[in-house]
């Protein structure tokens, strides 16, 4: 009986030997636009909007594209089947700043950073999260900037323009990100 | 404290220690075992907060992929120095961050993804790990997991054991003291009954109280104790006062055992109670059963002089009274606790001297009463019965003793007596041997020496011629042969038979001393001689000595033995002295002494005063003891006295004295006077042929008609023949010791034949027949061989006038 045991147990030690095999850090890497569509999700975890955001709780949390998408499909799967806080999660795509509508996170992207100055005048009051992965978009009101810095992706925050529009941007957020604008640091 | 004690109190201290220690034990067990749960549940949550609080703040690293944040937020984990790893994984569960810096990758888990079910804590045995979900809202991210060290455990253990000890420590000394406190309450009355009862063990002392102590029911116990102690004491006393009595008992019987005359047994008795009961006075009462008479025999040293004020003196006769004295004499112990009450005349007479309590107890032999010991006191009531029952035993032994002392007495004169007779027999048996022998020898002596005698008498009376020369040797030849036919004749009379009876005769004792003194001579000339010693004889005799009444032979014997006393004691020689002396003139009171002194060793005081015992002698082998017995019962039977001078190395003087016997008479010797018979025609009868030619020629010179023949049966034939012839003989001279037909038969038929011829019997034995003067029938007259002729002149001239 012992004897079976132990052989037993030998099995279950390969097997689980197998099945924990490291895959390794270095798995295929992600593209950067992957990894900002993941991004954008995420951020509607770390940044709180104001309570008068939604008209009813089921109205959906929309995540705003304005010019090019360079996300494509990969954003949609990002957000199939996921919430925030009871809204679900659709994408919208908006070519131009005249069909901007009701949303949460606006992505900018770099074709409409010439007009960001309308962007955000438009945006003025409405609780929307504003990102954008042009250079400098930070310095110029926009809330949340992708920087890459040594092929990785980080974050510059302008916590002043997030302030002005109502949002709360988790302090866990700040800490890994470079904070532009009033209050950065210098 | 006593050794006993230590067991009690080690056994109390044990049971208590081992109660509390057990206590102590569980209790502190208990205490680990909940401290050591409760710490692994805080050290859990501790970790699982400081864990939860890390994953929440690396939910920004794991979003957007920050691994350096992540890194920067893990070193949170240094706030707790146990925690030795942690890791921190995606939502794919690939390694996204770990701390410390560095850490290396293999000893984490290496994979920890979304659904991975591994969270919660676990403790291993040097580690605790867990795996905490990285989540942001619902949405996980990745999972954490952290190691910490179990240090803090451990080192919380050792401060739990630390303090077990430290907790123990105290609360085992706070126990030793109280209880000793208490134990010293609780065991302090025991230990003091221990006590107590130790050093009744140890020193029999039940005198002893133990003391109350009012703890618990120890007094009861206490109590108990004493009241068994008091009961002990009592018997214990009780005990010793019988035990004390049966000494006594003891004692007074030794004593009386080793007595035993009645006096000093009555004497012992007495004495001993006065001493050791005691009693105040005590007096022993003799019971005379034919005059039905009690008589004070003895009175105890202490009370001579009260006995003598009421007249209780040894000797006073004591009228036998109804009541007690009666009761007493019939067998009973008689006890009077107060003679006042009592109207006896001899309880009347105690109490006039103050003596209140009386004790008469019965002396018993074989169930009669031959005495009363009387024990009184002064103090009425004051005989215990165990004193009663003591007197009742006492009088028991002491009559058994007095018994015993009688038949000694008894027993000792039967003895005596047996012994003397014993040894007479014994002397008399060797005197008759000695004396058969000595008969016959001087029987040959007197016939050998009578032609001596006979022609030295006739010669010296009728040889013409004869020179002075030839007169002076014959002369000397018959004193020669007077002195052989002396000593024969004294040696014959010395071991005569002894009569049964003593005969008394006059007794010359001067003669008796010359006789012994010449008899003695070789044991204190020759032999003394012989070694080299000399002896120094001495004869002191006065004259005129009155003659004694006695038996000369046994006068001699004892003059013999103390002769031989004195050579014994001068065995490097010395002067023997022999005196006689007298006292007082011809009146009854005069005395005759006869001293033998030497200046030999002497005696000591207790040789002097034992030298009279039969059998008593310092000589061993050599002495019988027997010699100055012989000589007291010599002097007893004379009613003499015997006197003993002596001192050890002063020589001893022995001294005779017996009563005189009238006046001294001398007896003048009487002149020779020479007698002339006329002729006779005489027969000769002897089987001596010398002896017959020696007579038949000293008879004839006188003239004589001489028919010799020889032997009792010629002279017979001879005698009948003349008879028959008409020519019978004038006188017959016969020898009495003949073969065959002795001289007693020859004078028999000479009788027969002729009655009226006289008989002359010679005889080598006749001294005696002479002395006695008991001639045999038919013998008119007995002469002494040798024969003298003046003597038998003087018969011829007697018997045929
Ligand atoms: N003349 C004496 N001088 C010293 N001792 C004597 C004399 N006569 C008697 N005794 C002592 O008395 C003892 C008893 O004497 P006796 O009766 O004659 O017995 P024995 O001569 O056989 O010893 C002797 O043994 C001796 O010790
Ligand atoms: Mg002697």
């Amino acid at each position: 009986m012992a004897v079976l045991k132990g052989a037993l147990r030998l099995v279950l030690f390969a097997v689980a030997g197998f099945m924990v095999y490291p895959r390794g850090l270095a798995a295929d890497t992600p593209t950067e636009d992957q990894v900002q569509a993941v991004f954008l999700y995420n951020f509607s975890r770390f940044v709180e909007w104001p309570a008068q955001t939604f008209a009813t709780p089921d109205d959906p949390f929309v995540i705003g594209i304005l010019g090019s998408d360079p996300f494509g499909a990969r954003l949609d799967e990002a957000v199939r089947n996921e919430q925030v806080n009871g809204h679900p999660l659709t994408v919208r795509r908006f070519h131009n700043l005249a069909e901007v509508d009701n949303c949460q996170i606006l992505f900018v992207d770099r074709s409409e950073i010439a007009r960001i100055g309308q962007i955000l005048a438009l945006l003025d009051h409405r609780s929307t999260l504003t990102v954008s992965q042009a250079d400098g978009a930070a310095q110029r009101g926009v809330m949340i900037q992708f920087a890459t810095e040594n092929s990785r992706i980080r974050l510059r925050i302008n916590v002043e323009s997030a302030r002005a529009s109502g949002l709360t941007i988790s302090s866990k957020l700040l800490r890994p990100a470079e904070i532009v604008g009033k209050g950065a640091k210098e | 404290m006593s050794r006993s004690s230590t067991p009690i109190r080690r056994t109390l201290m044990r049971m208590i220690f081992l109660s509390c220690g057990v206590v102590l034990l569980v209790t502190s067990c208990a205490f680990c075992a909940y401290e050591f749960l409760t710490f692994r549940q805080s050290s859990i949550q501790q970790l699982q907060i400081l864990s939860r609080a890390i994953a929440s703040n690396s939910t920004a690293a794991l979003a957007f992929d920050n691994p350096e944040d992540a890194a920067g937020v893990l070193t949170a984990f240094r706030a707790d120095p146990h925690i030795v790893a942690a890791a921190l994984y995606d939502a794919h569960g690939n390694l996204f961050a770990v701390y410390p810096q560095g850490l290396a990758v293999q000893g984490l888990p290496s994979h920890a993804g979304e659904g991975y079910t591994g969270a919660g804590y676990t403790f291993s045995r040097t580690a605790l790990t867990g795996f905490e979900p990285v989540a942001e809202g619902s949405k996980q991210l990745g999972m954490l997991f952290v190691e910490s060290d179990l240090n803090a455990m451990y080192a919380r253990i050792r401060l739990y054991a630390l303090i077990v000890v430290l907790v123990g420590g105290v609360a085992v000394s706070l126990a030793y003291l109280i209880s000793r406190r208490l134990q010293h309450r609780l065991l302090q009355p025991i230990l003091a009954l221990a006590q107590t009862t130790t050093a009744v063990a140890e020193r029999h002392d039940y005198t002893v109280r133990a003391a109350r102590t009012g703890a618990y029911e120890f007094d009861l116990f206490t109590d108990t104790f004493n009241q068994m102690l008091t009961q002990i004491q009592e018997s214990e006393g009780k005990l010793q006062s019988q035990v004390s009595r049966l000494n006594l008992l003891q004692h007074i019987t030794h004593a009386t055992g080793e007595r035993q005359d009645l006096p000093s047994i009555f004497q012992v008795v007495l004495r001993s109670l006065e001493e050791n009961l005691p009693i105040d006075f005590g007096c022993l009462l003799l019971h005379d059963d034919v005059s039905k008479t009690l008589t004070v025999s003895a009175v105890g040293a202490g009370g001579q002089d009260l006995a003598r004020q009421i007249g209780l003196s040894p000797g006073v006769e004591v009228p036998i009274d109804a009541n007690g004295l009666s009761r007493c004499i019939a067998g009973q112990l008689v006890h009077e606790p107060d003679v006042e009450q009592v109207q006896f005349p001899f309880p009347r007479r105690l109490a006039a001297a103050g003596l209140r309590s009386v004790v008469f107890a019965p002396l018993i032999v074989e169930s009669q009463v031959f005495g009363v010991l009387v024990s009184t006191r002064r103090a009425a009531h004051s005989f215990s019965s165990g004193e009663c029952e003591f007197l009742k035993q006492l009088s028991e032994h002491v009559a058994l003793a007095s018994h015993q002392a009688r038949l000694h007495g008894a027993l000792q004169q039967a003895y005596d007596d047996l012994r003397q007779s014993q040894h007479t027999t014994m002397q008399q048996e060797r005197l008759r041997a000695l004396g058969q022998m000595a008969s016959g020898i001087a029987h040959d002596i007197n016939n050998a020496i009578s032609p001596v005698s006979l022609y030295t008498e006739a010669l010296l009376e009728r040889e013409p011629g004869l020179s002075e020369r030839s007169r002076n040797y014959l002369t000397t030849i018959q004193r020669a042969i007077e002195d052989v036919a002396g000593t024969v004749s004294r040696m014959r009379e010395f071991y005569r038979e002894r009569d049964s009876q003593l005969t008394l005769e006059r007794v010359q004792l001067n003669r008796a001393v010359q006789q012994v003194v010449e008899l003695t001579r070789p044991r204190w000339s020759d032999l003394p001689q012989a070694r080299g010693a000399m002896v120094d004889l001495q004869t002191d005799l006065a004259d005129p000595m009155p003659e004694v009444m006695g038996a000369e032979h046994e006068i001699r014997d004892a003059l013999t033995n103390l002769i031989f006393n004195a050579v014994d004691a001068m065995p490097t020689g010395g002067t023997l002295r022999v005196r006689t002396r007298k006292t007082g003139g011809a009146d009854s009171e005069a005395r005759a002494f006869i001293e033998v002194t030497d200046t030999g060793v002497g005696m000591d005081e207790d040789t002097r005063r034992r030298c009279l015992e039969p059998f008593y002698t310092t000589k061993g082998e050599r002495g019988s003891g027997l010699g100055l017995a012989m000589v007291y019962g010599m002097i007893q039977r004379h009613s003499a006295e015997l006197e003993i001078e002596s001192a050890a190395g002063q020589g001893t003087t022995v001294r005779l004295s017996f009563p005189a016997y009238g006046s001294s008479v001398v007896v003048a010797p009487k002149a020779q006077q020479v007698i002339v018979n006329r002729p006779l025609r005489i027969l000769l009868v002897d089987d001596d042929p010398m002896l017959i030619k020696s007579l038949k020629d000293t008879l004839q010179e006188d003239g004589h008609a001489i028919t010799a023949s020889h032997g009792g049966h010629q002279g017979i034939e001879e005698f009948s023949a003349a008879a028959k012839r008409g020519e019978v003989f004038d006188v017959v001279v016969t020898d009495l010791g003949m073969p065959h037909v002795d001289g007693r038969k020859v004078a028999a038929s000479v009788k027969g034949i002729s009655p009226t011829t006289p008989v002359i019997l010679l005889t080598g034995w006749g001294q005696r027949l002479i002395a006695a003067n008991d001639a045999p029938a038919h013998v008119d007259k007995v002469l002494a061989k040798p024969p003298r002729l003046h003597e038998l002149r003087a018969a011829l001239a007697e018997l045929v006038p």
